[in-house]
């Protein structure tokens, strides 16, 4: 059986390549078939807002490659619900088909269920 | 399953620590390196947090950085060298290293 | 037991280091590094062109000489080492740079490598930042 890998994206999307390249881990995986989650974590959860607009810094846009995570497989997405508090954004704002917002402690489960993990 | 924690910025700086403390488990334990270990500073905010945890929270640090730092590792801590670093690694269950 | 270790951080950092040295004491122990996988800023890490001052330790240097010492599986990521100007001679050919600062023991390859190291490990350990 496939180990399976947790990555935990706490960069917001315009704060230079790492929450794409976070993101690019989490398509790998799923292009091999890898049960992969990906949990949104601290400015992470910016990455989940809508209103953006990439090309105000003529960037391309992060949240079109967020929709595809599905089309590769990759079902298992979780925000950090206490990250969400902490920015004044409600649940609802960012509330995607499978989106699931977790606790503190549902956090910890989280990761406990998880083979390895990959924080970035 | 056991995870390492595993983290490196300075505490004074940076919210690593804070977001690591709210999903550290029963079972973890968390490894402080580089300006990370700063949060064994005497008198400071982070050791406080870090006391708070009380005896449920193990907490290791690396020795070249305290050493660097002029700095000691509290009665209740361990500190630890390479070789220690790669056996806490296998004896926890995966390492999760806040990058 | 198996390590995977992935290095995300340039060799003027503290953590491209405590890697090295991490990865010499799990060797040194008996156990076994199935992969490095270099990405983000750690693709700068294997970067041939660094020059170290002459007093100062020479990370790049020391990576390469122990990959190639144990023969190790030295992976840099390519859309992340394309990304900040580090070139193998194939890629400095087709983009047309004038400089490639990647050679042996480096290979160039896909995010999969990692994907494949953290299958074949029986554990990942991430080096980055400070």
């Amino acid at each position: 059986m496939s180990k399976s890998l947790l990555i935990i994206s706490r960069q917001a999307p315009w704060s230079g390549p790492a929450a794409r390249e976070a993101l690019d881990i989490v398509l790998a995986g799923g292009a091999f078939d890898l049960p992969i989650g990906l949990l949104f974590m601290d400015d992470g959860v910016f990455q989940l807002m809508p209103g953006q607009n990439a090309k105000a810094l003529q960037q391309k846009d992060l949240t079109a490659n967020l929709q595809a995570l599905s089309l590769f497989g990759i079902d298992a997405l979780y925000a950090c619900a206490d990250s969400l508090a902490d920015r004044g954004i409600f649940p609802t704002q960012v509330a995607g088909e499978d989106l699931e917002v977790l606790t503190a402690e549902e956090l910890g489960a989280l990761v406990n269920r998880y083979d390895q993990v990959i924080t970035l | 399953m056991s995870t390492l924690h595993v983290l490196s910025h300075s505490p004074f700086t940076d919210s690593r620590l804070g977001s690591c403390l709210r999903l550290l488990g029963s079972e973890d334990a968390l490894l402080l390196c580089g300006d990370a270990v700063h949060a064994v500073q005497p008198r400071s905010l982070p050791l406080e947090a870090l006391e708070e945890r009380g005896d449920s929270l193990r907490l290791f640090l690396l020795d070249e950085d305290l050493q660097a730092r002029g700095l000691e590792c509290p009665a209740w801590a361990t500190s630890v060298d390479y070789p220690a670093f790669v056996e806490l690694s296998i004896r926890y269950d995966k390492v999760n290293t806040w990058l | 037991m198996k390590f995977a270790i992935a290095l995300f951080s340039a060799p003027h950092a503290p953590s491209s280091r405590r890697a090295l040295l991490f990865a010499q004491a799990a060797l040194a122990g008996g156990h076994e590094i199935v992969r490095l996988f270099f990405y983000q800023d750690g693709v700068h890490s294997a970067s041939s062109s660094v020059v170290t001052p002459q007093d100062e330790q020479d990370l790049p240097r020391q990576w390469a000489d122990f990959v190639s010492e144990h023969q190790l599986d030295g992976v840099v990521c390519i859309a992340a080492a394309l990304r900040r100007g580090v070139l193998d001679d194939e890629e400095a050919q087709r983009y047309q740079r004038s400089a490639v600062n990647l050679t042996a023991p480096w290979a160039l390859s896909g995010l999969g490598q990692l994907h494949d190291a953290v299958q074949a490990a029986d554990r990942l350990i991430c080096f980055g930042g400070p």
